[in-house]
């Protein structure tokens, strides 16, 4: 057996995650199925309530899948780089080959022991009648499969090429929110075109992602295209990227796994200010000084919170030329959707456009906030920070404050980079403002809540990478998780049912906010508001109390 | 005024039943280089972490300066400068932003800080690291650029956690020469150090401690003559075939329970005695006088290390120093 897949999955099923994650899985798909088995002896020839159980046991898989998936792959190949035992297996006899394999399915095993777990619900999903074996459960279990083998290679290749366990599991999840979530936009919101073409290009983006073949296998193909069912072969466009994407992210990791890993050149240090006068003319007319990477910072104000400034100097987009760039593709980005609704207001809507901006502010939200939060005590604790930190005569208040503003600065530039279009949809509607503030009132709350449940988590956590990967997990969760109920809408759960549980979810309370179709029926505004700020609160007493206790004296 | 600076009395720590510090008692002068040694689990970094402000004791006082410890953490952080033996490094920071960051949180005033900064690279031989990316430099340079950070708000007293470690022999001079300079320049050091040799050349004091106990402190003489009451000598001759003889006269001439230990291949006699200088003269001639081929005679000198061994002794079953079966020559 390869020793590797061995140490890793052996190692894995030791730990009480591992065993927490397994109970919880079969206790809900257990529940499902409960909830669901026929009471009386009613023959339900249908397969209506076999096919709620098994549409919400394949989307929970699915979201369980993609939230858990990246975890254990993306710090694989980082983490033992970084504790310096990746050089002794490349040195031993194992072959590239044999240490991607055993990585991959020490990791990916993990996903497949769930997988197996869950064969039992699928089981009872079958006896209920009404369920094609071959068409919807083998299907179903073939994207599953295919996704857990995808997203962990993805995670691998990724590891190989980055220099910390969180910069990984930030990038992987950065990458699935791409391959997943972004190229289902285009296909929502280009419906109704005339141009077969676009037709066409959109609905095979939208096979990239595994979701569309998912809802295609359980029966709803049809959902959200406004009664333009236009679906194709989804699960086999969607198995052949899968596949290709499986072989790609296989060879991009084997090219990595050999000695060239480490070759990697420490920076110079160069400064402009010692540069030539000609270099140095030139760099600060280009990079108009402020901007210029290079360029010796000035010494930190009297008036700063240096930890604040400390933050924005470490962070990999925190310097300004970064944050200038951010700020600016946002723009762009916003622009773009100002020209394209002012062009094709009439196919649009307003609404459409609003719609496109608050899942594009959210996943932004999402994918940044803990990326800057979920660092900042177990970061530093991680680094030996922590003990340096309390050795300055630095309040623990005005370290936390630093490293929280820090954080906020940046997602405060991503909300108003995205203002512009906004501003147009005032401009088209003017009798929208009211529902745009409401909508910019719980982004804001939503960039709040974020930022302290990241926070509050990186407090628990003595290492980054799992603070990192949980407050992906509560907010993708929270904003895709609760989605799961509205998927399900009417067909098992009830109207009600719906709403109570999308009043968790800002993203849907947005978009019911701003009128997107499917999303207006629903009344989430203020009760939204009061569980984020519940949040909030809950989020600032774990991070004060656990603050306090990692400060004071042992 | 007493130039006492570091003091702990009856210094206590215990985590539940277990005591990882019982009754510590120590002194140190201004300028003076304590060398703070012990196995692993003994108890330094419970002291440390006490001296600087981040544990507080079971029992007794530490007092920096005249400060408690315990008491005025605030006054504790102006007057220690700490370098844990991790480096508590940052992404991303140039070394000077990196000083800075550190200057500007011990509130340096903006127009002392890069004068400060300066300094302090210079004191550390790392000027010409200033522009360099902080995770880029070798270990060596970092722990360079450790004490520069301690040295930032110059405090009166440096607690340095293994500051050699891991450095190449050169990096090792250059760290003693470092430390050395600092004790001129009037700072108080604690360093601790598994490289005992190293620790042997800078130390004024050293500490021992196993098992939270404090077994030996004073300076290394004072120490060597406390755990050894008696003398190691060794007789060299030219000849084995006289070894025999010579063990006749030894024991003829000391006193009854010296110890006499030979080693026949290299034609060597080991004696472990309480004679006195006197004592062993008058033996020396007698055995020349016997027509003994007398190659050497000579007291053999011990250090840190046999220090460290016999006063641990079997205490722990995994010291930090390695295992030596003898004391050196």
């Amino acid at each position: 057996m390869n020793p590797i897949f061995q140490r890793e999955l052996v190692g894995l099923l030791r730990t009480r995650k591992a065993y927490a994650i397994q109970a919880i899985l079969i206790g809900v798909l257990t529940a499902f199925v409960v909830i669901r088995w026929p009471d009386n002896a009613r023959a339900d020839f249908g397969g209506e309530q076999a096919q709620a159980v098994l549409r919400l046991f394949g989307y929970s898989l699915l979201a369980g899948l993609i939230l858990i998936c990246p975890v254990f792959p993306a710090a694989a190949i980082v983490r033992e780089k970084q504790d310096g035992t990746l050089a002794l297996l490349i040195h031993s006899p194992l072959t590239p080959w044999d240490i991607f394999i055993g990585k991959l399915f020490g990791a990916a095993g993990f996903a497949m022991l769930l997988l197996v777990l869950s064969l039992p619900a699928a089981t009872a999903c079958y006896v209920m009648g009404g369920v094609a074996f071959v068409h919807q459960i083998l299907a179903v279990y073939l994207i599953l499969l295919l996704v857990a083998l995808q997203y962990a290679t993805l995670a691998l290749c990724i590891s190989a090429r980055t220099a910390t366990a969180v910069s990984a599991l930030r990038l992987t999840y950065g990458a699935i929110l791409l391959l997943a979530i972004v190229p289902l936009g285009p296909k929502q919101f280009t419906q109704g075109f005339n141009d077969p073409m676009v037709g066409q290009v959109v609905n095979t983006l939208a096979c990239v992602s595994p979701i569309p073949a998912m809802m295609d296998v359980l029966g709803q193909g049809g959902i959200g295209s406004q009664g333009l069912i236009n679906t194709g072969p989804v699960l086999q466009r969607y198995s052949i990227f899968a596949g290709i994407s499986i072989l790609m992210f296989t060879l991009l990791t084997l090219v990595k796994l050999n000695a060239r890993i480490f070759d990697r050149n420490r920076p110079a240090g160069k400064v402009t200010d010692e540069r030539s006068g000609t270099v140095r003319a030139y760099r600060r007319i280009m990079y108009l000084w402020f901007f210029d990477p290079q360029r010796r910072s000035g010494l930190i104000r009297g008036w700063m919170n240096p930890v604040m400034i400390k933050e924005f100097r470490t962070q990999q987009f925190g310097r300004s030329h970064w944050m200038m760039r951010i700020f600016g593709v946002c723009l762009l980005l916003s622009m773009g959707l100002m020209l394209a609704t002012t062009r094709g207001t009439l196919n649009w809507g307003v609404d459409t456009l609003g719609g496109v901006i608050v899942i594009l502010q959210t996943a932004l939200l999402v994918l940044v906030a803990p990326s800057l939060a979920s660092g900042v005590i177990s970061g530093e604790r991680e680094s030996g920070g922590w003990t340096l930190l309390q050795m300055t005569p630095l309040s623990t208040f005005t370290i936390v404050s630093g490293k929280l503003l820090s954080a906020a600065r940046t997602l405060l530039l991503l909300l108003l980079a995205t203002l512009p279009a906004y501003g147009v949809m005032l401009a088209i509607s003017p009798d929208q403002a009211p529902r745009i503030l409401q909508v910019l009132i719980t982004l804001i709350l939503l960039a709040v809540l974020s930022l302290m449940v990241s926070a509050a988590t990186s407090s628990v956590f003595r290492r980054s990478a799992p603070a990192t990967a949980v407050s992906y997990g509560i907010l993708v969760a929270l904003c895709g998780g609760t989605m799961l109920f509205w998927m399900g809408r009417d067909a098992p759960f009830p109207r009600g049912l719906v709403e109570q549980a999308l009043r968790l979810n800002p993203l849907a309370t947005a978009l019911s906010l701003i009128n997107t179709p499917s999303f207006r029926e629903y009344s989430l505004a203020p009760a939204n508001w009061y569980v984020m700020g519940a949040g909030i609160v809950l989020s600032t007493v774990v991070l004060s109390v656990q603050t306090w206790r990692l400060a004071r004296p042992q | 005024m007493s130039d006492i600076v570091v003091q702990t009395r009856d210094l206590t720590k215990a985590f539940g039943s277990f005591v990882a510090l019982d009754g510590l008692n120590i002194q140190l002068k201004q300028g003076h280089i304590l060398g703070f040694i012990g196995p692993n689990g003994a108890g330094k970094t419970t002291c440390i972490k006490i001296l600087v402000g981040l544990s507080r004791p079971t029992r007794g006082s530490a007092t920096i300066s005249g400060v408690d410890c315990t008491k005025d953490a605030r006054k504790i952080k102006q007057l220690v400068g700490y370098m844990p033996d991790t480096f508590g490094s940052y992404d991303n920071m140039r070394v000077q932003e990196y000083l800075d960051f550190f200057g500007a949180a011990y509130k340096i005033p903006r127009k002392n800080r890069l004068k400060r900064i300066d300094e302090v690279l210079e004191t550390t031989g790392s000027t010409y690291m200033r522009d360099r990316y902080v995770e880029a430099l070798s270990h060596g340079m970092k722990q360079r650029i450790g004490i520069a950070r301690t040295l930032l708000h110059d405090p009166r007293v440096l607690i340095l956690d293994e500051p050699a470690n891991g450095l190449d022999p050169a990096a090792r001079v250059e760290m003693r020469q470092i430390l050395l300079r600092l004790a001129e320049m009037g700072k108080t050091l604690i360093v601790t150090s598994h490289i005992l040799p190293e620790l042997s050349r800078i130390c004024d004091t050293v500490a021992i401690i196993t098992k939270g106990k404090l077994r030996a402190f004073g300076s290394l003489e004072q120490i060597m003559r406390n755990i050894r009451q008696r003398r190691l000598m060794e007789l060299q001759l030219l000849s084995t075939a006289d070894l025999d003889k010579a063990v006749g006269l030894l024991r003829t001439n000391l006193e009854k329970d010296a110890e006499i230990v030979v080693a026949r291949q290299e034609a060597t006699v080991r004696i472990s005695t309480d004679a006195d200088d006197q004592t062993l003269a008058e033996l020396l001639g007698f055995l020349i006088n016997s027509g003994l081929a007398v190659a050497q005679f000579r007291e053999v000198q011990q250090d840190l290390e046999d220090a460290f061994l016999m006063v641990t002794g079997n205490d722990s079953p995994a010291t930090d120093a390695p295992a030596k079966p003898a004391p050196r020559r």
